[in-house]
């Protein structure tokens, strides 16, 4: 048991929960930002997918990675203006529409590689190209082991959640996309463009989740492999909830599902069923989302 | 009346001719002409192939019976995401667009491995078509029929595995039985949640997917066979197989698991109470409450027989497909079903056309792969087409206001 926590509790565990967290919290921010606009943005998983794909083959092509990061971000906006398109200018169910973005997301992404790739099963592989980390070696040991070397991106991040609540509750377009998220009808009839709110909701939504999808692959690890990200998509779409639907709150969700997942690495060299630790995280989301549920029920009534 | 009843006649002799076709095809593998038939009817699977074949002929006309024009619609939706995922391929690998499209259509029907494979698949996608069904007809998004498919693959293995010296007959009903029970029992979770405190189903079920998913793999690690390198269980003993239908596949008695589900939950839907209910929350839920119908029963009713039937499709798998329990029973079988029942457009009695439609595409996919180094992928790119075709109503709109304005 001790050699379990000291395990835990040491810089080296903390600068994998940040880097685990990453991704889930660029996609977690993604999706808070979509539900307080009303339009729930369940094409996570496929938008991470394309960004991640984009961005480490126009990257590894070019050996660029900023063109590489910007290919990934493009892919992603333009996965996520599609979603909008099809929700908000043809009428289209809007989850039926985030299904479909996974599906093409998982499929393009592969089929694209394939045929890239001469048809080689394997796909493309391509020198990797990373997103530097941010050097920070005037800190001292434990911080720096913790903190020191962390991806540019895992600051930008954390930046993203401090963002995301100055813009949701200090500039007037977050109060726009909270009213319309609230009550629809009251917010057009205050006079705010519902629908282009929404589309803006979407595409921010969309480049947040690229954010999360260009770690993934020029980040956390090195190249695309098909469906890396492993339905962090859909995980990322509970973590709000988890959050209490607040950035900061989204935050700490983040960062404990990224502590229960590096500890399975952890508990790796204990007798402990890997299945276990990871169980954790959707079983204290269901029982978030049950507490919260009554809670607005109570409050209804 | 009687006029309804010679047209019946005519649709099930019509049925049975085509299948006759089909059949021939199938079995004569590249024999032309008459000498087919004489070398197809000498295989000892023609009559069992025959009668599945005209089941599947009897599928499509009742979805064109059920859906009527609408018919059109779907086809030409198919039709066009075929025709950009034909323009995709043509950008991608312009010399093999022809023969990639000619082997992802005619492949499955090539041989009769390939036509079995296509059956077997059209039963899971039946199966789990039926519960998203259930669910999208009340407007619950519950997407938790991956769950209940590891969880009932799980449950029927389990019963496989581990209890012997039954007799065959009652160690297959058992485990059949312990797989419906526990993907009904899966299903309840969320739909109590959702109905008695409002918890979204969406995200409950997201969340209960990979736990299932988890609780899988935990059992799976600790029955697997030590000496193989795959991670699976023991095969399952003969007893707790599903009987076979024709021999050399793994056609088994589950075609008539699927035919059945549809029927039941038609008769489920259209001439019960709870399929009123059903019905009228998806239509107007705040008139189903005025109009005095218990929402919370229809959503935990609905959420529970749609556990039912995703269990039942865990326990096909692992009892028709795998015979074991393999490390993934599913891989986003769900997303495959939402497909199914959208272009049976919720209708029971659509489905399992629908569900034979798209699984074509699905078997057709890998051999279009093998002939024509075409990746397979591009099948789940059109599948993806077809989603954002069909639903987008203002496409639909936007086309008719332009015929109707040419016409005027």
């Amino acid at each position: 048991m001790e050699a379990i926590l000291s395990s835990i509790f040491s810089a080296t565990y903390l600068a994998a929960v940040l880097r685990i967290s990453t991704p889930l919290l660029f996609a977690a921010l993604a999706a808070l930002v979509s539900v307080k606009a009303g339009v729930i943005n369940i094409g996570l998983e496929g938008i991470m997918l394309t960004a991640a794909f984009a961005g480490a083959t126009v990257g590894g092509l070019l050996q660029n990675a900023l063109i590489g990061a910007l290919a990934g971000l493009l892919a992603a906006a333009l996965m996520a203006l599609l979603l909008a398109i099809f929700h908000l200018g043809f009428k289209g169910d809007l989850i039926l529409g985030g299904v479909a973005i996974n599906i093409l997301g998982s499929a393009a992404t592969v089929a694209i590689g394939y045929q890239l790739s001469g048809a080689r099963a394997g796909g493309l592989s391509l020198p990797p190209i990373s997103i530097p980390d941010l050097s920070l070696s005037f800190l001292s040991e434990p911080l720096q082991t913790a903190i020191g070397r962390q991806n540019l991106l895992t600051w930008l991040a954390l930046l993203s959640a401090l963002g995301a609540a100055f813009v949701l509750y200090r500039l007037p377009f977050g109060a726009h996309l909270r009213a319309v998220g609230e009550n629809e009808q009251a917010a057009a009839a205050v006079g705010i463009q519902v629908r282009r709110v929404r589309y803006a909701a979407l595409l921010l939504s969309g480049i947040l989740a690229g954010l999360g999808g260009i770690h993934l692959s020029m980040g956390y690890l090195n190249g695309f492999s098909r469906d890396m990200t492993a339905g962090r998509g859909y995980i990322a779409l509970v973590i709000p909830a988890l959050g209490g639907y607040t950035p900061l709150g989204t935050l700490v969700a983040a960062l404990l599902f990224g502590a229960f997942a590096a500890l399975e690495t952890r508990l790796g060299s204990f007798d402990v069923p890997s299945q276990l630790p990871q169980m954790i995280p959707y079983l204290a989301t269901l029982i978030a989302l049950v507490i919260y549920a009554w809670r607005q029920r109570r409050k209804a009534t | 009346m009687r006029h309804k009843g010679l047209i019946g006649l005519l649709i099930a002799v019509a049925a049975l001719g085509v299948a006759l076709l089909l059949s021939v095809h199938v079995l004569a593998r590249g024999i032309q002409g008459a000498e087919s038939f004489e070398r197809a009817a000498e295989s000892p699977a023609f009559g069992a192939v025959w009668a599945i074949n005209t089941l599947v002929m009897l599928a499509f006309a009742l979805f064109i019976g059920q859906v009527g024009r609408e018919a059109w619609r779907v086809l030409l939706t198919v039709a066009s995401a075929l025709l950009i995922g034909g323009l995709i391929l043509l950008v991608i690998s312009p010399q093999r667009a022809g023969d990639a499209y000619a082997a992802l259509l005619s492949g499955p029907l090539s041989r009769l491995n390939r036509w079995a494979t296509w059956i077997d698949d059209a039963i899971s996608l039946t199966l789990v078509a039926l519960a998203i069904t259930l669910v999208f007809k009340a407007k619950l998004f519950s997407l938790g029929a991956e769950g209940q498919i590891f969880l009932g693959a799980l449950a029927s293995g389990l019963v496989a595995l581990f209890i012997d010296g039954l007799p065959p007959a009652l160690h297959v009903s058992l485990a059949v039985g312990a797989g419906a029970l526990v993907g009904t029992l899966w299903g309840l979770i969320p739909g109590v949640l959702r109905a008695y405190l409002g918890a979204n189903e969406l995200v409950a079920t997201l969340m209960l997917n990979p736990l299932a998913a988890l609780f899988y793999g935990l059992i799976l690690e600790r029955i697997r066979l030590p000496q193989s390198g795959a991670m699976a269980s023991a095969l399952f003993p003969e007893s707790a197989l599903l009987p076979r239908l024709i021999p050399a596949t793994r056609v088994t008695s589950a075609v008539l698991w699927a035919a059945l589900a549809a029927l039941a939950v038609w008769w489920l839907m259209q001439r019960t109470p709870f399929g009123y209910a059903l019905r009228t929350l998806g239509a107007n839920a705040a008139f189903a409450r005025y109009g005095g119908i218990r929402l919370e029963r229809a959503i935990v009713g609905a959420m529970a027989l749609s556990g039912l039937l995703g269990g039942l499709a865990g326990t096909y798998l692992a009892l028709g497909i795998y015979q074991r329990l393999p490390l993934a029973v599913s891989s986003g079988l769900t997303f495959e079903g939402i497909v199914a029942a959208l272009l049976a457009r919720n209708n029971p009695l659509a489905v399992p056309a629908m569900a034979l439609l798209y699984s074509y595409l699905r078997v057709g996919a890998p051999i279009m792969q093998n002939d024509a180094a075409v990746s397979l992928e591009i099948v789940r790119v059109i599948q993806a087409i077809i989603i954002l075709l069909f639903t987008a109503e203002g496409l639909l709109r936007f086309w008719q206001r332009r015929t109707a304005w040419k016409r005027s």
